[in-house]
């Protein structure tokens, strides 16, 4: 009885996963050569080259198509247990992307992104309270909005609302607003770090640091430069990512320290708590990766295995953006609006300004690894 | 006749549901959905470790079960001398309201514009139900819409 339970979950899936693998095989087999043969302006390949559409920023859009006109804002039953293992497909991305580094590379450009994340992390959060203050907004949503702002988005979000008690309603209020500035942030900044000539070291850097929500960081790195290697934009661009994901058991503990001590009753908790309850466990993958590269256990650079690894990362990263682009309803995002819109938007914009001001002055093209 | 009233934030809607009730000698059912779509809209969280997603969709419902517990006994003060019931389902909202509507022993449903239950904040719910109703709908203004 079991085991047909479990295969008829398995069969659950097939039809929504076939759905998204199928289109990412037409758009990275047929549809990016095709793109990348025709001449525009006398040129070949200025369609995927200039305008930087490519098979990730395609699946992205493909996704989106499906999700607000094919299903008209709700994906069908028959197709929504296969869209939900996006989620399992960016995570195990996520867990194959630590091959990228070793130890000694993390050393050498993990201190800065510390330094880069937590003075923005917290100057936002900062930022969000006064803002907040001054907009007469409920405590628990400028808890809410100060670790979507300052951390990453939704996983911040929905970390942060048990512990500042926030309304259900206000947090998918919130969350439409992280999500509506993270698209617009996600096709603005390619083609403004081409422009200004950023290299990949600069624009992972930039886009880790200044775009809210963590997963829009890996997609706008990957539609900026879609190799899968040391050195480009996604494996820089993730570094900041997983020192973002690190720091929101602390930022859940600091916003809820400080939503407690400004109401009158007593709550108790402890940092130890947080952190067994909201440390994204997958992130150690991330590192025993890094850890099986460091000691060559996945083969020296240019390896069978390594381009076999990475190969298989294009593909499930591919499959996850088809699934990422689903899941953004316009419907939805359109509702976002009052107090939370004027603090993300706000927030948001002095992030993604004021990051790239940083690294145009402080950050050389070339990284150390 | 029988009215059905979809429960949001509303307390106009229930005003509204049990003026007409009375006016009109009619039954009325409140019908009060608890949101599970949650999982749904957070697809695209794929940073979120299992304990916080589902300690957050927990809260969530949680939430909603509190929300749910305060309505029976403000249902009944507010509708003395009405034929009244109180349902409480699971799911998506307007779909849960269109199930009870297929029983076919509804002439009107009461509910209010915009209405504010779970995550329909973000959706336009009356016009999502407008084309595939059965009876007749009444809409009440939000006090703050």
């Amino acid at each position: 009885m079991e085991e047909r339970g479990f295969l008829g979950k398995l069969a659950a899936i097939v039809p929504g996963l076939a759905m998204m693998v199928l289109t990412l095989y037409l758009l990275k087999q047929v549809v990016e050569p095709w793109l990348a043969g025709v001449a525009v302006f006398g040129q070949k390949g200025y369609i995927t080259k200039s305008i930087g559409l490519n098979y990730v920023l395609m699946s992205i859009l493909v996704g989106m198509a499906y999700r607000n006109l094919l299903f008209r804002g709700r994906i069908p039953d028959w197709a929504a247990e296969g869209f939900r293992t996006t989620r399992l497909f960016i995570k195990t991305g996520v867990i194959m992307l630590g091959s990228l580094y070793t130890i000694q590379s993390l050393a050498k450009v993990g201190g800065l992104a510390i330094a880069l994340i937590v003075a923005f992390v917290f100057g936002t959060i900062f930022f969000v309270m006064w803002m907040g203050k001054k907009l007469g907004m409920d405590r628990s949503m400028v808890g809410v909005m100060g670790a979507a702002c300052g951390v990453c988005g939704v996983s911040a979000a929905i970390a942060t609302s048990p512990g500042v008690k926030a309304k259900p309603a206000e947090v998918a209020l919130a969350i439409a607003t992280i999500l509506g500035f993270g698209i617009m942030s996600m096709f603005i900044t390619p083609p403004i770090g081409r422009a200004l000539g950023l290299s990949d070291y600069q624009f992972g850097a930039w886009v880790g640091t200044g775009i809210l929500n963590s997963g829009q960081v890996l997609a706008t790195c990957l539609s900026f430069n879609p190799a899968i290697a040391p050195g480009t934009a996604v494996a820089y661009g993730e570094i900041w990512n997983v020192v973002r994901v690190i720091s929101i058991p602390f930022v859940v503990f600091f916003i809820t320290l400080w939503y407690w001590r400004g109401e009158a009753k007593e709550e108790h908790m402890s940092l130890w708590g947080i952190l067994k309850s909201k440390f994204p466990i997958f992130v150690l993958g991330f590192f025993g990766m890094t850890a099986l590269s460091s000691f060559d256990m996945l083969g020296k650079e240019g390896s069978e295995t390594l381009h076999m690894l990475r190969d298989w990362m294009a593909w499930i990263f591919g499959i996850g953006m088809v699934g990422l682009g689903a899941y953004i309803d316009f419907g939805e995002i359109k509702k976002a609006g009052g107090a939370p819109l004027k603090i993300g938007v706000a927030a948001g914009t002095l992030k993604l300004v004021l990051s790239l001001v940083i690294i145009l002055l402080f950050i050389g093209k070339e990284a150390s690894f | 006749m029988r009215i059905l009233l979809a429960l949001d934030e509303s307390t106009r809607a229930i005003d509204e549901a049990v003026k007409l009730a009375a006016e009109r000698g009619a039954g009325l059912t409140a019908l009060f959905v608890q949101d599970a779509t949650w999982h749904d809209y957070l697809g695209s969280d794929w940073l979120s470790g299992s304990n916080a997603r589902g300690g957050y969709i927990e809260w969530a419902a949680e939430h909603d079960m509190r929300e749910a517990a305060g309505l029976p006994e403000m249902l009944r003060e507010r509708t003395k001398g009405i034929d009244f019931e109180l349902k409480v389902a699971s799911g998506r909202v307007p779909e849960e309201i269109l199930k009870e509507l297929a029983s076919g022993a509804y002439d009107l449903l009461v509910m209010a514009q915009p209405f504010r239950r779970g995550l329909e904040v973000l959706r336009d719910t009356a016009a999502g139900l407008v084309p595939r109703l059965p009876c007749s709908l009444y809409l009440v203004r939000a006090q703050d819409g």
